[in-house]
């Protein structure tokens, strides 16, 4: 908001907020759904996880509230789950950092080289949703198996005379996650590569500005709020995600969110579960209000 | 230990409540019909029920307002009776994918009228969650026979009336009072398996007959083991010489060093074995038995053995559950998967062996021949059941199967 009409501006907003007074109803109703389902399907969850966490079990493993504690985020923070959750952060990372690298390119030449095909080719990159991803994961543990397309051609090319072990490695976890969420990422960066204004960028060169300076300077920047936007969309599925994992991973690729699945059924002990997974969700959350709030300055800056 | 049923202690009344609700009987049916025929007459099956101390119940045990039992509510007065057991119009029977003859469901709808929905999970950690306390809504479900206890407990599942599976004599005498569940009180088993080694006789051609050619740094990175901490837990602690259900922690220490020594040689921990031992990834693997059928259809280098230091039996049982809305549908359905002929259709299509007596002739000679599937007795002595372990005694598990599979 600039300077200009100050006084103006202030009674606007007067005006605004007698507005609100009584046609208030309006506004409700069309916040109504989206906050029905926010209510209904995150803070309500939130909170049931909060509370079972507070509790404990009794000898048949029933959830029992009373006596609440603290007792089982006492046991949550535990060295014995560190491994794993260094696997999962360092996984989830790998990922974001993949998905910009390749989603980056990817975005800048659909928004800058697509032309009139720019919705082909972004309904290309949602293509792979059509099909389940349960089945593309199948299908990448028949690719990278040892005798699977990969390694064959490996060997067909003479670069190996023995297969290579692929499958079950952080490498097959990694490309996994990496294929499953990229879309995840190429989309938001497309959005705001798009929006940027290309005279921008024309008016860096022009003033004398390189190619790699009018980008790092102009066109990254000014695209932040995408890169975050992404970056978010691609770490938040992927800290979370054990199907991954557990299919494509092996002996020593277990990750928090396998660990918190396997103390709710193997374990029985739900409320140790919850504190687990509301642990990992508070990172999780604090995580992204910090990228948010990253995201708030950098569009100020801009 | 574990073994929290003890069918002595059941008392005459909560026999009482269970019968008339099994039978859709209301207290005040039964004092009628007390009062036409006499006491002994009408409580002849109840009694007959029993066990144990039963036999001194008086009529007035009757009479006498039964308490509330966790398994069984008594039926309100205007619950309609049906004393003749007339199977209902559907069944809701929820089982493991690929678990049942093609021929079994059909030829049952087709003989009862009854409309059966068949509902597949494919672990029973998605399957109990769902079943709950009550079934969540299906009749009849297959719980693994070390779970009956808890179901029992939990009141989950309810006692059968015999009465209504006279097929219950086709099993075999081994099968007569097995220690989950004393009597087949609640359960009726269904189908029994070992674990035990599965290997690629192309890669492997020294023939291994111990459990430590899981341990062999020749197979590095082509190992599999089972992803189940009591299985993994069993073998280990079987190969040491100790009990498979061990609540000793020193024990359980010894067999998660051996474990962690064995990690970096195994390729996955999996249940998938089916999967991984066709791929051709795994050379060796810890799989159950009965999957072996299954994998030499995709595979048929794989032979399987018992490790010689002994192995896991298990079983999987038919339940009915206590929110069952159609309970004489579910007892004709136990009924007739007890039946020889449907029993046997189900191991020639499952490829596990049943506890059928009666149904061995009608089963095909491969699978008798097999021993992976029908072992010899020298290796069914040597076999050991997996127990329902005490909350604290699962918690010493589990924690250090959560350090080996993290660190």
């Amino acid at each position: 908001m600039t300077a200009v009409s100050e006084a103006p501006a202030r009674t606007q907003t007067r005006r605004v907020s007698l507005a609100e007074r009584f046609g208030g109803l309006r506004q409700w109703i069309l916040l109504a759904p989206g906050l029905g389902w926010l209510v209904a399907f995150f803070v309500v969850p939130l909170v049931l996880i909060f509370v079972v966490s507070l509790g404990h079990r009794d000898e048949l493993d029933r959830v029992v509230l009373s006596n609440p504690s603290l007792d089982n985020y006492a046991r949550a923070i535990d060295p014995r789950f560190i491994p794993t959750l260094l696997n999962s952060l360092r996984y989830a990372a790998l990922t974001t950092i993949l998905s910009l690298l390749i989603g980056y390119p990817l975005a800048y030449w659909i928004s800058r080289y697509g032309g009139r095909h720019k919705g082909l080719l972004l309904i290309l990159v949602m293509l792979p949703f059509w099909t389940s991803y349960l089945i593309r994961t199948y299908a990448w543990m028949i690719m990278l198996r040892d005798n699977g397309v990969v390694n064959s051609v490996l060997q067909a090319v003479g670069l190996t005379s023995e297969p290579i072990i692929l499958l079950n490695t952080d490498f097959s976890v990694v490309l996994g996650m990496t294929y499953g969420f990229l879309p995840f990422a190429i989309l938001p960066l497309y959005v705001s590569i798009d929006r940027l204004d290309p005279a921008l960028v024309g008016a860096a060169r022009d003033l004398y500005a390189s190619g790699r300076q009018a980008f790092l300077h102009v066109t990254l920047p000014l695209t932040m709020p995408g890169i975050i936007a992404a970056a978010i969309l691609t770490f938040i599925p992927a800290i979370g995600d054990f199907v991954t994992p557990d299919l494509l991973g092996g002996a020593s690729t277990t990750t928090i969110a396998k660990v918190v699945q396997e103390l709710f059924l193997e374990g029985r002990d739900w409320p140790y579960g919850s504190a687990l997974g509301f642990f990992l969700m508070l990172i999780t959350l604090v995580g992204t209000f910090i990228a948010l709030r990253t995201l708030r300055r950098e569009v100020v800056g801009a | 230990m574990t073994h929290r049923y003890d069918g002595s202690s059941i008392d005459i009344e909560k026999q009482l409540v269970r019968y008339m609700v099994e039978h859709k009987l209301t207290r005040r049916m039964l004092l009628e019909r007390i009062a036409k025929v006499g006491a002994v007459t009408a409580l002849a099956p109840i009694i007959a029920a029993c066990t144990g101390g039963g036999a001194t119940a008086s009529p007035s045990a009757a009479s006498a307002p039964p308490p509330p039992t966790g398994s069984a509510a008594p039926p309100s007065e205007a619950a309609a009776p049906t004393p003749v057991p007339e199977p209902e119009d559907e069944l809701f029977v929820y089982n493991w994918t690929d678990y049942i003859g093609e021929e079994v469901v059909p030829s049952f709808e087709e003989k009862y009228g009854v409309k059966v929905t068949y509902d597949f999970f494919a672990n029973t950690d998605e399957a109990y969650a769902k079943l709950g306390d009550d079934g969540g809504g299906y009749d009849v479900s297959f719980p693994i026979s070390v779970d009956i206890p808890d179901f029992i407990e939990r009141g989950a599942i309810v006692a059968l009336d015999k009465t209504l599976i006279p097929n219950i004599a086709n099993l075999g005498a081994e099968w007569a009072d097995p220690g989950y569940d004393p009597g087949n009180a609640y359960s009726v088993p269904y189908m029994w398996w070992t674990t035990g080694v599965g290997y690629d006789t192309s890669r492997i051609t020294d023939a291994p007959t111990s459990s430590t050619a899981l341990w062999d740094e020749r197979w590095s990175g082509h190992i599999s083991m089972l992803d189940d901490w009591q299985e993994v837990f069993a073998l280990t602690l079987i190969q040491l010489g100790y009990s498979a259900n061990t609540e000793s922690t020193a024990e359980l220490d010894e067999a998660l060093a051996l474990l962690e020594q064995q990690k970096p040689l195994v390729r996955t921990y999996t249940t998938d074995t089916i999967t991984a031992m066709s791929s051709g990834d795994h050379w060796i693997g810890h799989i159950w038995g009965a999957d072996l059928y299954q994998i030499s259809q995709e595979n048929e280098n794989i032979a399987y053995y018992v490790p010689e230091e002994g192995g896991v039996k298990g079983s999987d049982t038919a339940t009915i559950f206590s929110g069952a809305q159609h309970p004489i549908a579910a007892h004709l359905f136990i009924n007739h998967l007890l039946d020889a002929q449907v029993s046997a259709s189900n191991t020639n299509y499952i490829g596990y062996m049943g506890p059928n007596a009666a149904a061995k002739e009608f089963i095909d000679p491969a699978i008798l021949d097999d021993p992976a599937v029908n072992p010899d007795q020298a290796i069914v002595d040597k076999l050991q059941e997996l127990l329902d372990l005490d909350q604290a005694v699962r918690d010493e598990y589990l924690n250090r199967w959560q350090t080996l599979r993290g660190g």
